[in-house]
């Protein structure tokens, strides 16, 4: 009787997915903030943002990262888009502001992060880079999961992630990627191995505005929460931000148009009848 | 009518507290007898695998954490909406009607005078719906249209179904048991509590019944303008199902109970299985494709060469009273 129902097991067990064997990524996880790192949150997680991230960029790209600073200053965004509520994109997506989701199943892996729209496939089905990829913000991504200390349990998932658009920067400061978009990101995710509620996204981006690729680890803990509440942002709601052609504007509480620098001209109206 | 087989628990969820199986046996179960079907086989299979697997490695809680997804129906992977013969312009809210007036929505006389100040609306200005101009989400039941590949992933705690259109909505219906929230953030999407029926009584399930709370607004039932209650206290009852006859096409019975309505309101909308595994995944980011801005209580477009440009005729331009530059 046990060898028939060890053969109806090898059926069974066939078709099950053994969640046993994936690390248990389930829960809401959090950013975790670095002592004396202030500021919003940037590429690599363990300096401030903007000029202290160190980024090992071209001259030019470097020049385009100067100009950014100076038209934030003046009020302007540079060339962050995400004012405009368009996707931070990779890498900048996994740097999640509000706590996320990660939904493990043996074919796809889906990051679900609520924030302007920075929500990832990695897909772990054993497919080959397609012949063409239609570029997005977050990309195409690749993932094997590896077991690493060999007990049977897979304990990494190596990423590996082509096929972007832009355009995209590292941080809110502004540090940019290129604008050919030739990005590659390698990713290797995994828990802390002293504690289970702690992740680690080791995260290198290799990218023509950099002279070298740049490595930065990101640190997630779980939440102690049985229920999580799951946020739902939507950008564009209370979005005070408004494009208009190149033109970024701010919209007044009362809802009229204002004007984001300082002597900044309204919009052209060379298409209404009434002026 | 519902029917379930008289000796079977009436539902059966993983939880997190029961966590080892993958369903619970209910107390009467146990009196009656072997249990039909691809029961019977699964409880020896356990209790086989237990065995096996302790004197194989010691290590027990391996196979009691296996979830077996072949009680579940094959929900996993892209679904796209089933075109409806005949049918032309935006989908509507009920597929097996013509869209707007063709709906025969049961509004209030209130809430029928908003749809027709709606129509209007859009008669004059040529825009689908506010909703979509303004960027901010569908919400339920709209998302349910699946302008956009649907994705399915059903857990035993959890069945998320994740569109990306207008909005990137992450529905998560919760199947571990759990009891309504005394309170909740309000959501597009709502808060979903689901639970697995198994009708036929053949050891698997195959309907997932979901009640849906806690709106945000404003929300239309369709792209023509039919609203919902600005109250936001609508609730929505599902029921989501394979076809019988076809396991690549599926089922959502939605009724939506809400006081712009003078009774509940079910359609059922049906969807396609994609049937290539690498199938794309559209990325919708609405800033790249809309090219609407709403200032002042008005929806102006933005011209291809970045000007703004009236929606309607003799549209007055925004006002400009807090620049001091003269306009260009």
């Amino acid at each position: 009787m046990a060898l028939a129902a060890a053969l109806g097991i090898t059926t069974v067990a066939a078709l099950a997915f053994d969640e046993s064997k994936y690390p248990d990524w389930k829960g809401a996880w959090r950013r975790m903030a670095f002592p004396g790192i202030a500021g919003q949150p940037s590429y690599d997680p363990t300096r401030r943002g903007g000029d202290a991230q160190g980024a090992p960029l071209t001259p030019e790209y470097r020049a385009i990262f100067e100009a950014n600073l100076k038209d934030q200053a003046a009020g302007g965004q540079g060339t962050d888009p995400t004012y405009t509520c368009l996707s931070p994109g990779m890498p900048r997506v996994m740097t999640t502001f509000d706590p996320f989701e990660i939904v493990v199943t043996p074919q796809m892996t889906n990051f679900l992060i609520q924030h302007i729209h920075d929500s990832r496939r990695i897909f772990t089905d054993g497919r080959n880079w397609p012949k063409e990829i239609v570029p997005t913000f977050v990309g195409y991504s690749i993932g094997r999961w590896i077991d690493t200390d060999g007990d049977g349990r897979y304990d990494v998932l190596e990423i590996e992630t082509r096929g972007l658009k832009g355009p995209r920067s590292f941080d809110p400061a502004g540090i940019p990627l290129h604008a050919d978009n030739q990005s590659i990101f390698k990713e290797r995710v995994y828990s802390d191995k002293a504690d289970p509620n702690i992740l680690y996204d080791e995260i290198t981006t290799i990218d023509n505005a950099l002279t070298r690729p740049w490595t930065a680890t990101k640190k997630y803990a779980r939440l102690p929460v049985k229920q999580p509440e799951w946020s739902e942002i939507v950008c564009h709601e209370g979005n005070g931000h408004v494009e208009i052609g190149k033109e970024g504007y701010f919209m007044s509480g009362d809802g009229h148009l204002m004007p984001a620098k300082k002597d900044q001209a309204p919009p052209a109206l060379r298409y209404f009848k009434q002026r | 009518m519902k029917r379930r087989h008289p000796h079977r628990a009436k539902r059966l969820a993983a939880t997190p507290e029961t966590g080892i199986l993958p369903f619970k046996i209910a107390p009467a179960e146990k009196n009656i007898g072997r249990p039909k079907g691809r029961i019977a086989l699964r409880h020896r299979d356990w209790i086989a695998t237990i065995v096996l697997t302790a004197a194989a490695s010691c290590a027990p809680t391996i196979a009691t954490r296996a979830f077996d997804d072949t009680i579940y129906p094959a929900l996993n992977g892209q679904w796209t909406r089933a075109s409806v013969p005949g049918a032309t312009g935006q989908p509507s809210f009920d597929p097996a009607k013509p869209p707007g007036r063709g709906q025969q929505a049961p509004l209030t006389p209130e809430y029928q005078a908003k749809f027709e100040a709606n129509l209007a609306d859009r008669g004059a200005s040529g825009l689908a719906d506010v909703i979509s101009t303004t960027c901010v989400a569908p919400g339920m039941p709209m998302m349910m249209q699946a302008y956009a590949p649907m994705q399915i992933t059903v857990l035993p705690e959890t069945t998320y179904i994740l569109i990306d259109h207008v909005h990137e909505s992450h529905r998560r219906i919760f199947t571990d048991g759990r009891t309504w929230p005394k309170a909740a953030q309000p959501t597009f999407t709502g808060y979903s509590v689901g639970r697995w029926i198994d009708e036929d009584g053949d050891g698997r399930y195959d309907v997932l019944e979901a009640e849906t709370r806690h709106f945000k607004g404003p929300r239309l039932f369709d792209s023509s303008g039919i609203p919902l209650h600005e109250d936001d206290e609508t609730v929505v009852k599902e029921r989501i199902y394979l076809d019988k006859a076809d396991k690549n096409l599926l089922h959502d019975e939605i009724t939506v109970i809400d006081h712009a309505l003078t009774r509940s309101w079910t359609v059922t909308k049906n969807y396609r299985r994609t049937l290539d595994p690498q199938a794309d995944w559209p990325e919708y980011i609405c800033n790249e494709k809309n090219p609407f801005v709403r200032l002042g209580g008005e929806t102006y477009k933005v011209s291809p060469d970045g000007y703004l440009m009236p929606l309607r005729d003799n549209q007055p331009p925004p006002d400009s009273r807090y620049f001091t530059q003269p306009k260009k």
